[in-house]
């Protein structure tokens, strides 16, 4: 004991050593917060299996992957009596344009309040077509991947970024039926088994009574922007503690089966990028019924067949951000 | 932050040093306020009110009021406990602060807190028990 005092009696010892530390910790907390990865759960089947109950428009046993979604130029000579009787209708392709039998999508390119955004109209006829991923198919925090990357795994052929879950540790997450996380205080998205969205209070609506009342997928971003069709939002509303205009990803719905889904620009000199206010009043000129903030700033993505349409930017590099989870529009 | 000759307390000069860590910190929160896109953090902004607050005005206040209590000898140890709180409190603000402005938080973050309330509340007991009286 004598040696100690006698060791931390000599000056500036004692600040040497905890100043130490306290670097130490410091550095710990932050790798941790943002760097180190930590592995959860896998996921362990391929989504969409088995979702639940889907409208009269569609078929209720779940995940349909035509042939025709994957390769739809391409004929096999051993396609079934059904496949040639109603042989695959090749997608209409374009730049802006997607359609099929099942999905049709045309992204619109907008400029508003010194910022460009990118307008994605999405029509299915099945719920099963809007699904989620997780990067590298692990729920985890600082799993990461990028939202083109991820598009590109599950041959999406439309994607955005989500709600980038693993950056917190609170939050709904349930993804695909499959409840990671459920623990939370903020407005979560939750969309049933038939595609509809509803935003419910993580806390007053448990995970549980959401997974009994079907929920298929929850987010947990927020703040809603529209609701029954009515701004929910005004000037001051902002995430969390930001008070400027960023990129924004925000998804909405219209009707059955029937999606807007926004990304706009932000943080470049030519793109101020948008306010939640603004951001709202863009889902509500086109009849969504609710609307939802998903993460922002530098995550925001949007890719259409294999190609970045947005220009992301964290506002320092351009290019874009590696994130936990997309929703996107597909067969696989 | 423990810079004090801790037998022959120099309030005034660690006063002096606490106001120099409280402009810091004022420094630090506004050159980051530049790179957050406009996104602050009420637990950086107001961290430079540690070194000021629980350092610079407390040895401010026992250089120029209380010159008896100058005169009498205290524990190294206390001084060196209650200056690493105040260094816990205001890292663990500064930390917060970066967590809050990224959107995300720590469990760890408690620790800063608990470990700074904790060596600043036995190093201000420890104050109050002087080891005698210096000579003059």
């Amino acid at each position: 004991m004598n040696r100690v005092r006698s060791f931390f009696g000599k000056p500036y010892r004692w600040a040497a050593m905890y100043g130490g530390i306290l670097a130490l910790a410091f550095a710990f907390v932050l790798l941790d917060a943002f760097v180190i990865p930590k592995a959860q759960v896998r996921v362990e089947s391929p989504p969409m299996t088995a979702q639940p109950e889907v409208s009269e428009h569609g078929d209720s046993a779940g995940y349909i992957a035509p042939d025709a979604a994957t390769d739809h130029t391409e004929k096999e000579d051993d396609n079934n009596a059904d496949v040639e009787e109603n042989p695959p209708v090749a997608p209409v392709i374009t730049d802006t344009f997607y359609e099929d039998e099942n999905i049709s999508i045309s992204i619109e390119t907008a400029r508003k309040n010194g910022t460009t955004f990118y307008v994605a109209d999405i029509l299915l006829s099945d719920a099963s077509y809007l699904k989620t991923a997780l990067a590298k198919n692990v729920f985890g925090r600082n799993i990461k991947q990028t939202t083109t990357a991820m598009a590109e795994e599950h041959q999406a052929i439309f994607a955005v970024n989500g709600d980038y879950y693993g950056f917190r540790d609170t939050g709904y997450v349930l993804r695909n039926g499959v409840s990671y996380r459920d623990n939370g205080n903020g407005d979560a998205l939750a969309i049933d088994g038939g595609g509809n969205f509803s935003v419910v209070r993580e806390g007053s609506a448990s995970m549980e009574s959401l997974v009994d009342g079907g929920a298929w997928q929850v987010f947990s971003f927020g703040p809603a922007l529209v609701l029954d069709g009515e701004i929910v939002v005004d000037s001051g509303s902002e995430v969390g503690k930001s008070k400027t205009s960023n990129p924004r990803t925000a998804i909405g719905q219209v009707g059955e089966f029937h999606y807007i889904i926004i990304v706009s620009d932000g943080r470049s000199k030519e793109s101020q990028g948008l306010s939640l206010l603004e951001l709202a009043e863009e889902f509500a000129v086109r009849n969504c019924s609710i609307a939802y903030n998903l993460d922002g700033g530098g995550s925001s993505t949007m890719v259409f067949n294999g190609r970045t349409i947005n220009n992301p930017t964290d506002g320092r590099r351009a290019g874009e951000r590696e994130v936990s989870d997309i929703v996107y529009i597909g067969y696989e | 932050m423990s810079t004090l000759d801790m037998n022959r307390p120099r309030p005034g000069r660690t006063a002096l040093i606490y106001l120099l860590l409280s402009a810091v910190c004022i420094a630090v929160t506004n050159i980051y306020a530049l790179f957050g896109h406009g996104v602050r953090s009420a637990s950086m902004d107001y961290m430079f009110l540690y070194p000021l607050l629980m350092g610079a005005a407390p040895y401010l206040l026992l250089a120029v009021l209380l010159p008896r209590i100058r005169r009498r000898r205290f524990s190294r140890a206390a001084f060196n406990l209650y200056n690493s709180g105040i260094a816990a409190l205001t890292t663990g603000a500064m930390l917060n602060g970066i967590l809050e402005i990224a959107g995300t938080a720590s469990t760890y973050q408690l620790l800063f807190v608990a470990t700074g309330w904790i060596f600043v509340f036995i190093g201000f007991i420890l104050l109050l028990i002087p080891e005698g009286k210096l000579k003059e």
